[in-house]
Order: C-alpha cells, then structure tokens, then sequence
C-alpha cells in the first residue's frame, strides 16, 4: 500500500505541475447559482473523529493518503476547495419530514440526465394505522456510500472506487460489463442497471458540487426540508437524532452505511409496503421494525392460494440456470472417473483407457463452455466479458470465473495430452506426439486433469459464495452450497456414470462396481440437496426476513411447482436408494436409472429456476407504480411498457 | 482511492455547458416559481434551475418545474395549422392564413345568423397577461360575444365569486410572508406538499423556526394532514357547517375582534343570528367533528395573535364553494385577520395565470377587476379601445360550465377552445362528449395537436408555450412575474398573442380598435388601464425590467411606488397585502359578513351508490397530463390513473391491490386500479383526476349558484369487478400518453 501511495502522490504532483498552466483556461467544477441560498452550501461544524462503528472518518487518517488531489471530475483537474473534502459524507435524512414530492428524484435525473427507467435516487414508502389514525413514512433513498461497499467488493469488473474525497463510492460505466452483480449485493437498490445501455450507473454524490461546498442536487432541491448531507455523523441544525436505520431500512451492518435518520414520530406497529413484494414491516420489543411476510399481498403473488407458475420460471437469469448446472455437471462428470482412477478404483482405471474417455471429456468441456457462452450473452456488454477477472483480489464472480477458465483450460490441456493413450484418437492424429512425447504426455496429462478438479471446485466453491448475499437472504443459507454440492454430486454422476456403464458394459466388462460407485454419488447427490432443501424451509418459515416472503411465494405463486420439484426429488431419492441397495442390474437397472436420470434433470432445471426467480432482496420499499416490480411486469405485459414515458423498460 | 484501484478511474458528470441564463416564471401552477432556463452556446436549452434569489420560490422548485424544460420538443407538438370541415374526417395541414381566414368567416357566419352570443370563447389559466388582456380585448371589442369564460371557473371562481361578495373585489389579501407572522393556521382543503410544494416549504421553513398550531381540515389523511398538529377528517362538503360551528363558539364565547366588526363590516347581526342556529352540538352530527374539537379548533384559532386561512379546491369545488369562502373571509373577518401580517384569507390558485385571467381577460367583465354591469367601467374600456360603449353587454354572459350546456341546447353552435381540454377536464364526460359533436364549428388552439379535444375540432391552431413567449404571470399572492422569451416557437406553431392579433384584424365590427404589436407594449398599455384613485389592481408602477430586477412584484404597485425605487434602488417592492387599514371594495368601504345556510345537495353516498367520489391532484402530474404525461421523469410516477380505497372495504368487496376495478355513477363508469390505503375512509374512494376517460366519466358536477363552479369533490359511485383482461386492454388503450 506504501509503495502504493508513493507512486500516486508522484503522478498527482506531476500532474498538478503539468496542468498549473491551463489553469486559467479551467472551467470551474461547478457553476454556483447567483444569490444561492444558505440550504445549498456545507455547513459542517461538528469534530467527530470515528464514526459509530469505530472507523476513522478522516479518510487520510485511514489510507495515509495525501491531501489536495485532484478526483480529476471530466479530466478536469481542478482541486476542489471544500475544507473537509478529505472526510467521510453522508446523507441525512428526516423521515419525519419528507412528504414525498419527488424533487429530489427530479433534480437527480435532471443533473445526472437519467432516463425514466433509471433512478439513482428514489422515494418509496409504507403505511400503516386505519383511517384516520393513518401514516405514511415516506424514505428516499440513494447510494449511501458505504463504509463496506459490497458493490464494490462484488463487482468482477473492478468498475467501483471508494474515494478517499467524500468516501463517495464511485463506479465507471465504461468499465461495467453489466452483469448486475453490484444490483444484487447492495441492500439499497443504488447500483441501477440499464437493460437498454447493458451496463449499470449509479449515485456520483454530486461530488462535483462537492468541491465547490454545495450539497448534493437532491438536497438542495428537497422541499420538506427532509434531507441533507454533510460530514458523517455530524447532527444538522434544527435535528435531534441521528439514528442508523428506519423502519423499511435494511440491516445497517451489512454495508455499514453513511447515511443517518431522524424519525420521532411514532409509527403504527405494522407498516405495509404498496408494491407487490409480500414483506411487511412490524415492530418488536426493542422497538425496531423487523420484515415480516405481507400475506395479503395477492396481485403479484396470484392469491394466497397455491399455484404453477410454469411460465414465470423462465426469467432473466436464464443463462445462469445454464450455466450453474452445466458447470455442475460438468466438474462432477470429470472428477468421478479422473480422481476415481487415481484413487484406484478398478472399473474407472479401464474406463480411463477406453475410448469413451475423452468423448466423455470432450462433453464436459463443451458442456461448461456452452454454460460459460450462456452466462456471458446475460451481459450487457458479453464483449468485455474478459474484464471478468479484474477484480481477484475482491469479488467472489472474478475468482469463479477464474476457476471456471482454469477447468476449462486445464481440461482442454488433458484431453490433448490424453490423446496418445487414447487408441482412436492417436490412430487419428497418426504420429503427432512421437513416442517421447507419448511418454510425457500421460502424466502430464494426470497433472492437467487433477488441476482442472482443483480449479473446477474452487470455481464451484465461489460460485457458491457469490449467491450467499446478506442483501438476498433467501440464498444466505447453507442450502445454496448444498444444492451446488449435491448437483456437481448427482449430475456428475449421472453424465459420467452413464458413460463409464454403458463403454464397460458394451465391451463386455463388469460394470457393476462403476454403477454402485456412480449410483452411491448420485444418491449422495440427491440427499445433499434434499438436505438443504429441507433445512432451508424450516429456516425461511420461521425467520424474519425477506427470506421469509421469498418462502411465502415459494409455497404460493409457486406452490404446485415447488410442491412438484420436492415430490420428484424425493421420490427419485427412494427410487435410486432402492435400485442402489437392491444392486439389481441388467435392463431393469436400465429402466431404472434411466428414470433416476430424467427425474434428476426435471427435478435439477426446476429447482435451480426455483431459486433464481424466488429470491426477494432487501431492497427499499418502492411506491405503487414506481419501484412496483408487480406494476413493473403488468406494464410489460399490457403494452405499458412500450412508451418510455412509462419508466418501465419494454421487453427487448 | 480508498479501495478499488490503483489507478484513477474516469469521473464523468454530464456538463450542461450553459452559455447563458434566461429568466422566466413556471408555466405550471400559480405559486409562481422563477426559474432560469440555461442555453448552451448553440441556443439550445440544456438545463434549467430555480433562481436562488427570487422572493417566492428562492432557488427551489417541485417535481414539475425542475422538469418543465424538457417540454419544449415533447411528443405531440402541434407543427401547421390543421382543418376540416367535419369532425369525423381527416384533418389537413393548411397555412396559416387559411386557418384564420377560414376560422373568422365561420365565426361571422355562425354569429349573423343565430346572433353574436352563438359563438362561445373559452380559455384558460395558463397562457401569458398580455395575451389574456390581447384576447379579452378581441372578443369584447371585435367578436362581440358575450359567452366567453375561462376554465378557470373549474378552479378558482368560487375564490373569486367569495372574495368578491365578502370585499367587493376580488384579489388575495394575503402573501407567503404571512407563515412568518402567523400564531395559527388553517387550512381548508388544501394538500399544499402535493399540490404547491414550494408553497408548502415556506410554511416549513418558518415552522422550523418557530412551531404554531397547524391544523388542517380534509376528508383523506394527506401528507399535510398527517403533519398537521389538528387534523379535521370532515364529512365531504359540510365546512360551511364546521365554519359556522367554529363563529358560534366564537360569538358564544366572546372571542370576536368586536371593535374591527363593528368598524369594518356589514351584517353582524344577520352573521350571529345564523351561527347562533350552528351550536357545536348539532353541527357534529352533519360534519363529523366531534364538538369538543370543533370548539378548541375555534378557541385556538380566535385566541391566537394572528390567524390565517388558506385554502385550494376542497372549498372551491363545491356546490356552496363561494359560500365556503365567504364563509371563511366571516372567519377572519370575526377575528380581526385581514390584512394584518399572519392574519389572512389567501386563497392558494390553481393554474400559472389564473390570476391574470381574472384581473385582465374580461371573461367575467372587464380588464383590470371591472364590470360589465358597471356603467362608467364599460365606458372607461370603451373609450380606451376606442369601441362605441353599446358593443359591450351590460351584464356578464355565460360561464364556461353554462356554456357546454348552452352547446347542448342549441343556443351556441361554435366554439374557440384555447389552452384548456374539456374532453378530460369537465365533469359529467358522456353529457360533454354529445355536446361537443353539436358543434357546427370548433377551434382548438393548443400547445398539443394529441390534446383529447382535438378529436372534435374542425380547426386546429397550433400554439407556442411557455418561454417560446414572452410576457407576464401573477401568482397566488399577486405578485406580477415576467417570463423572457428563450426560444422560437416549435416548428410552425404561433404564440397566442400572435394569434389574437393576426384574428382581430379579420374582424372590423369596431374600426377604432388597435392592437399593440408585442406583449411588452400591451404591458404599458395594461398599465394605463390600472391607475386610478382607490383601485387595488394597480400595476402602473411595473415594467419588464423592474419586474426582472426584482424577480416578481406584488400589485398594488403605483406611480408612488416606482418613485420610491428611484429613491431607495434596493427595495423593489409593491404592497404584499390589501386591506391593510381596514378599507374595502364595496359602496361602502366594509367589508360584506355573509349567512351562509347549509343546504346538502349533494349526492351522498346511498344504498345503490355506496361511495363518496373524491378527486384531486397528485404533485407529478398538471392538469390533464398533456404536458407532464409525456415527461418520463414526471410521468413514470403515475402512468396510469388508479383509486385509492380503504382496504376494509375493499376486502369486502374482494377487491385486492394493484387489480383493476368498475366504477359506476349515474353518469357512466371508469376502469381504475385500486390502491389500498387507509388513507381514506372506509365510505370514499379517491382517484386523481389528471386522467382522460377516468374520473371525469363519474363525476356529477353540480353548479355553485353564485360562481358556477362544479362540485368535483362529492358524487356517489359503485365499485364493481371487472375481466382483469379486459381492463388492462381498456386502460392501456385509453393511455395514448
């Protein structure tokens, strides 16, 4: 970090000597309002050193970073004159105050130039009470800058910087490949994903107002006096509390957000949200409001009652449903007969010198890549997909995404390698290797595949960290590992085992210990999952959290489909148990297993959609129409969508 | 670079690059907002601010003005004239001098042969003074009908129908400075955080100094009520009756301003005979306020140093709207708050210029707050105009609610719509629907070829808007504000002033007639007209510069007013309140109390039609969203209109969230989405009323007897369930915008 610093404070030095010239040409950052008002400039007073958590709020004093660099705002290299541009900012918001007129909104999309369908500051709200002893807390909300911005931290593009001026947390979109993992990971909605530009923009803290010691467009504009900004926990004039969270509020320990609230009044002890998410908010014993389910909710659940769905399955995240399973598959189609023939195991050695061998490595291969080309078109832009891997040091996507390349090269390396042993394969390429090079090739080509399993499960375990999102709690929950675990286990097994069977069995060998092996994975696969799944609806129906509302839909929008995926899942786990235990083999094995087989896929696709379309973040309240994803999904489907006005991207 | 990388990522913030800032004053409702519209080197307009040091507004501006800027190339722009000879055929794009040429020989046919009150004007609050005094000038002094109203009498004739009886003038006494003065304030049907959010801050700005009592009376639980220390959740259209109860409190107790009653005003024994009628105990029953509150309502109100009214549309639109503000004026009166600082009547406008259609557009008489009926006022105008004084009637004609009817009953058989959208705006939509095909002959001068009128016009006169003119706005609080032109009009569409004048010349009833040739000069004409001893609505002392230079200036501004600038250059101000020594507009200097005697003729709620129909505004949208539905940024709020309704009776209904629903009144039905909320009552539903095809299908609309204003606010609806399906199809038809 030293060295770090050193080479920065240089360049900054060089470029404040190189630019001392055009300074009189420079336009200034930003242009102040003639006669402008008291309400529009900083007024920090207070001396606060650390912040609530404990963490300094001089950000010099944090990075060692030195003082007077420019942020370089539209390669302007102007250095802003703000006294504590150096600290820690945050927005202030009095709930108690804000009427929800949306000039905060307005004055945001107005400076930043945003289309309808963008925001990065909204206004939602939730009610509760009966008329007339009724209330609305309205809560706008941005980016709130966060001590620990895990957008930053997940972002695979390196796109986010958090700033030592402002503590703004600052994202680039012409770095963003628009995967929208920032999207996910962030409590509060502020990273906002374009579907039309394909990359993702968000709250820029008005740092170019900043420097001249305006606040932020939004709270300059807010006619309810309800939000402001300055120096983190400083109290401003006129305010008697500066509380972490609000009701509707994400867990603040997340992210650790700069932002504080006031908000005095006493709320009615549940307050519902208008949009069509099933979570209310109630008060517990310590007075906080704690999410609950919204069972009334019905419009975009579809009725408490119990339902398909089946067309809904089919979302967004598609190629991901792809990808995982694919991957999946894949790793565990390649480990079983490689780390098996290591280990000794007698069948798998003579399935590795066969020649369904490398067809069946061939498959992997084109089975992952397919996945990988799937999840790539799900960019925005799939052309920077290569930008996936800037950001090791952080995010969870970049290191599976390294795996997953490392799998496919290594595989790639072992399938070429293994061309020599391979009968057909070398009698195809005719003397390529040489008989020297057939000599190194095979362990080589051990070395190669025992890398692609290693870098094929590392993959697999972040895979598995990049969905257990505290902002997404309906995946922070062991089953996400276990549903992994338990398809690399059983779809592994499946495409590897059926192979290993039918080659052994066609050249008339014993294949019966290959069947118990793949069969006991399989099975093993199987319970994992059911496991996972089983723990996992125990947790989300006693907790309180969106995880909860997401296991409400679960039992009712997608209450026949889920119920269906648990039946199958079950019944094949008795049915392989069964046929594994009985050991019986022959064309009744056949029939069997091929029924275990095809029940696994339909159990595996619906499953793994399952979770992609289930999950509820923690996101803000929205309102009726905006921020309404119900409203949202009727537009597109009435034609709404169509005139932009509407703020809701049509389908593409 | 805190965390991230090592090397510096581009910040790139749009830059609007402004050349230069241009001066205006919001187009959109009557707080008055100035705002600066900024322009880049090339002329175009690429931002927009509010002006950090004008009085009103001082740098802040709502939803709507932020985004106004933006209108200026919105979609459906009227770009050429357009005509036809029947409704139902297509139109055809024609020059301009075909238009006119073709509109002025069918108004001269329709009126030599069914006579010159055939032919009916109507306008609006939204266009330029200039352009108001312009056309008030060509209908009375060229057109020579006497049926010729603006839509301002759907929002603000109650106001000025109470204001007139009570003080003999219309005008507001009070100003926004009045929140800094004021021990108690009391709104009555105004939601001022939606509806004027500027407004709203003044009065936050100086309650975050100082706490008064707020006490806000409305039959929902809006963002203003619900930040009231009082709210009052009265029964729909019984004010008058809670107005009373609070004076006989008064009276009863003592607690009148005797001294200023006895001074300043006639009829106190009429006023205490009737409340004496109105004992608190009685009066709950109809109004719902239980007597306890009624009476520390009016303790409070009486007892405090200055007190102040304001009120919108919950008074206004109403079947006794003018008797409401009568009624509130006999408040203040009682307790002696006119015209002192923080002691007021101020009625809160609707539309940008609906005050300078009242003072200068002659709809209801003539310029400059005179009357048809008064003699030496008609031969004042007349001699001014150069008219022979028998051209204009001696009393007012139809208003534009009687006017529709009149279509319908054949009396009228042409129509000139300028700026105003009945198609969407009036109540009881089936009856307007059938009277608008009668018409033999219907112009629409519009901003927007898409306006829903259009749909019945035989000539379409495309209009310029806003900054695309120049000229004047007043406010709420009357204060006199200047927009400067930035811009050319839209392709070829025309400023309204250019219209008026290029229509005068095709009329030569009156050949003395002249009409000035820019709007700055029609100022100074205006200014000639508003001198006189003892006339509030004085102007004289204005022009476009001073105006400019002290962003907005409040009439009474005189002669005397403009030499004390000259003296003191820093203090450019005209006079922020009227009645100030007790000294009115009537005969006899006092002020009128009036008896107001509820009668409810309202539709209630009953048996077959079990809900109130309540409607209004929501703070994105202006009127019938011809502007605002097509900014994204405002629109995207509200695209689609919905109701809200109370969720236990919606569960009786089986009505859920975000379904659509019917509504059935006795007029016709609308399809909305229903929003459940506590916000209303279990008995009322509310629906916004910016929307075509909505709400305006239910409502019945019954007339105020003295301002003919329509009662939106109180009609009895059905709910009934309807094909998802087919609503859905239904209400994204009904959405071209």
């Amino acid at each position: 970090m030293a060295t770090t610093n050193t080479a920065l404070s240089n360049s900054v030095a060089t470029a404040a000597a190189g630019e001392a010239t055009d300074c009189e040409t420079q336009k200034p950052l930003w242009e102040i309002r003639s006669e402008e008002q008291p309400y529009a400039f900083l007024s920090d007073s207070g001396n606060e050193r650390q912040n609530r958590y404990g963490q300094a709020i001089d950000l010099l004093e944090l990075s060692g970073l030195p003082a007077e660099r420019s942020l370089y705002i539209n390669e302007n290299p102007a250095v802003g004159s703000n006294p504590h541009r150096n600290k820690q900012h945050g927005f202030f918001f009095t709930a108690d105050n804000c009427i929800g007129c949306h000039a905060c909104e307005a004055a945001c999309a107005e400076k930043n130039e945003t289309p309808p369908h963008l925001a990065f500051r909204s206004v939602g709200y939730i009610e509760g009470g009966s008329f007339p002893d009724y209330q609305r807390l309205n809560i706008s909300m941005a980016c709130n800058h966060c001590d620990d911005p895990v957008c930053l931290r997940g972002c695979p593009t390196a796109a986010y910087t958090k700033h030592a001026e402002y503590g703004a947390v600052l994202q680039d979109p012409d770095t963003c490949f628009g995967c929208g993992y920032c999207t996910w990971v962030c409590p509060y909605n502020a990273p906002q994903l374009d579907p039309i530009q394909g990359q993702v923009s968000k709250c820029n803290m008005c740092v170019d107002r900043l420097e001249v010691g305006l606040k932020p467009a939004c709270v300059s504009a807010c006619v309810g006096n309800a939000l402001d900004f300055g120096v983190i926990e400083n109290l401003p004039p006129n305010r008697e509390q500066a509380s972490a969270s609000i009701p509707g509020f994400p867990d603040p320990q997340i992210t650790r957000p700069n932002i504080r609230f006031q908000q005095t009044r006493v709320l009615p002890e549940e307050m519902r949200r208008p949009d069509a998410m099933p979570v209310k908010y109630h008060k517990d014993d310590k007075g906080r409001y704690r999410p609950l389910v919204d069972r009334r909710k019905q419009a975009h659940a579809g009725g408490p009652e119990r339902r398909w769905n089946l067309a809904r399955l089919s979302s967004r995240e598609n190629p991901l449903v792809l990808f995982t399973l694919s991957s999946q598959a894949a790793i565990g189609a390649v480990a079983l007969p490689l780390l098996g023939a290591l280990l000794g195991v007698e069948s798998l050695q003579q399935f590795q010198h066969s020649a369904a061998y490398l067809p069946l490595a061939i498959a992997s291969l084109l089975l992952v890549g397919g996945g990988l080309l799937a999840s790539t078109s799900h960019l925005g832009k799939p052309r920077r997909f290569y930008r996936g891997f800037n950001n090791l040091r952080h995010s969870p996507v970049s290191r599976e995404g390294l795996g997953i390349a490392v799998f496919i090269a290594a595989l790639a390396l072992h399938i070429l390698l293994s061309i020599p042993a391979s009968g057909w394969a070398r009698d195809l390429l005719g003397g390529t290797y040489g008989p020297a090079g057939a000599a190194i090739a095979a362990p080589a080509a051990a070395v190669c595949g025992v890398l692609a399993v290693a870098a094929g499960l590392a993959g697999l375990y972040y895979m598995n960290r990049c969905y257990r999102i505290k902002a997404r709690p309906f995946w922070d929950h062991w089953q996400t590992g276990a549903g992994f675990g338990g398809n690399t286990l059983s779809l592994g097994a499946l495409l590897s085992g059926s192979t290993i069977v039918a080659t052994l069995a066609a050249s008339g060998a014993d294949y019966r210990q290959a069947l118990s092996l793949a069969g006991a994975l399989l099975v093993l696969g199987l319970a994992l999952e059911a496991a996972g799944l089983a723990a996992h609806a125990r947790a989300m129906a006693s907790a309180e959290h969106e995880g909860a509302a997401s296991h409400y839909m679960q039992q009712t929008a997608f209450g026949n489909t889920y119920l269906l995926r648990n039946g199958l899942l079950g019944l094949n786990l008795l049915l392989a148990a069964a046929l594994l235990i009985s050991g019986i083999d022959g064309a009744a094995a056949l029939a069997g297993w091929t029924a275990v087989g095809l029940l696994l896929i339909a159990t595996s696709v619906i499953g793994r959609a399952l979770f992609y379309v289930l999950v509820i973040p923690t996101t803000m309240p929205g309102a009726f129409f905006w921020k309404n994803k119900g409203f949202e999904e009727h537009a597109r489907e009435i034609g709404l969508a169509d005139m932009p006005q509407v703020g809701v991207v049509g389908s593409r | 670079m805190l965390l991230g990388r090592k090397y510096r990522k581009p910040i790139v913030i749009p830059q609007k690059n402004v050349k230069q800032w241009k001066y205006t004053t919001c187009n959109y409702c009557s707080t008055g907002c100035a705002i600066e519209i900024g322009v880049d080197e090339a002329g175009k307009i690429v931002t927009s601010r509010g002006h950090a040091g004008a009085d009103v507004n001082r740098g802040k501006l709502c939803i709507k003005g932020i985004l106004e800027h933006e209108l200026f190339d919105s979609p459906g722009r009227g770009s050429t004239p357009l005509l036809r000879e029947k409704f139902h055929r297509p139109f055809k794009p024609v020059d301009w001098d075909r238009a006119l040429d073709y509109s002025a020989a069918r108004i001269r046919d329709i009126q030599a042969r069914r006579g010159r009150d055939s032919f009916a004007v109507v306008s609006t609050g939204q266009l330029l003074t200039e352009e108001f005094y312009t056309l008030g000038k060509l209908v009375r002094g060229c057109i020579g009908t006497n049926n010729y109203d603006g839509n301002t009498t759907l929002c603000m004739a109650s106001a000025v129908s109470g204001y007139k009886r009570s003080f003999g003038s219309d005008g507001p006494p009070g100003c926004y400075a009045d929140f800094e003065h004021t021990d108690c304030l009391m709104a009555f049907g105004s939601n001022l955080p939606e509806q004027h959010p500027v407004i709203y801050w003044r009065l936050q700005e100086t309650r975050e100094k100082r706490r008064f009592p707020l006490i806000v009376v409305d039959p929902r639980v809006t963002m203003f009520a619900q930040f009231a220390d009082i709210h009052l959740p009265l029964v729909p259209g019984t004010d008058c009756v809670l107005i009373n109860a609070m004076l006989h409190v008064i009276f009863d107790e003592g607690l009148e301003d005797r001294a200023y009653l006895l001074a300043h005003t006639n009829n106190l024994n009429e006023l205490e005979t009737l409340v004496a009628e109105y004992d608190p105990k009685r009066a709950q029953k109809v109004c719902g306020i239980d007597e306890d509150t009624i009476r520390t309502v009016a303790r409070l109100y009486a007892g405090a140093g200055a007190a102040m009214s304001i009120w919108t549309m919950g008074i206004n639109q109403s079947t006794h709207g003018s008797d409401g503000v009568a009624n509130i004026n006999n408040l203040n009166l009682a307790t002696g708050n006119i015209g002192k600082p923080g002691g007021t009547s101020l009625s809160i406008t609707g539309q940008c210029n609906a005050m300078g259609t009242r003072e200068w557009s002659s709809c209801s008489g003539l310029p400059g707050y005179r009357q048809l009926e008064n003699a030496e006022h008609r031969n004042t105008v007349a001699d001014f105009w150069g008219i022979d004084p028998e051209f204009l009637p001696k009393r007012r004609g139809l208003t534009q609610t009687d006017i529709f009817p009149a279509i319908e009953t054949g009396e009228i058989k042409g129509l000139w719509l300028i700026a105003t959208n009945p198609l969407t705006s009036m109540a009881n939509q089936p009856r307007i629907r059938r009277a608008m095909e009668k018409l033999d002959l219907l112009i629409v001068q519009d901003v927007y070829e898409d306006v829903e009128t259009n749909q019945f016009a035989h000539v379409y006169l495309p209009a310029a808007v806003w900054a695309e003119k120049e000229g004047c706005h007043t406010n709420t609080e009357r204060r006199v504000n200047l927009t400067r032109n930035v811009l050319p009009p839209y392709a070829d569409s025309k400023s309204d002033f250019w219209i008026f004048r290029e229509m005068a010349r095709r009329f030569d009833t009156n050949p003395g007639i002249r009409f000035a040739h820019t709007p700055e000069e029609t100022f100074e004409e205006m200014k000639l007209l508003s001198r006189g001893a003892g006339r509030i609505l004085d102007i004289s002392g204005m022009s476009y510069d001073s105006i400019e230079a002290a962003r907005g200036i409040q009439w009474p501004c005189s002669e005397a007013h403009a030499q004390a600038w000259r003296d003191d250059p820093g203090n450019l101000k005209g006079e922020p309140r009227l009645y100030t020594d007790g000294k009115f507009q009537t005969a006899n200097g006092r002020a009128n109390l009036i008896a107001v005697r509820f009668v409810n003729n309202n539709e209630c709620p009953d048996t077959h039609y079990p809900f109130w129909l309540n409607s209004g505004r929501v703070v994105e949208h202006f009127h019938t969203r011809t502007r605002t539905g097509k900014i994204g940024n405002c629109n995207k709020f509200s695209p689609t209109p919905y109701m809200e309704i109370n969720p236990d009776a919606a569960a009786e209904l089986g009505v859920q969230h975000q379904q659509y629903v019917r509504l059935l009144s006795r007029r016709g039905d609308a399809v909305v989405m229903a929003q459940l909320t506590q916000r209303v009552p279990r008995d009322m539903v509310f629906i916004p009323f910016h929307f075509h095809d909505c709400v305006n299908r239910l409502t019945l609309g019954l007339l105020d007897p003295h301002s003919r204003q329509p009662a939106f606010k109180q009609c009895a609806v059905r709910l009934e369930a309807v094909d998802q399906r087919e609503a859905a199809r239904l209400n994204s038809e009904r959405r071209a915008f």
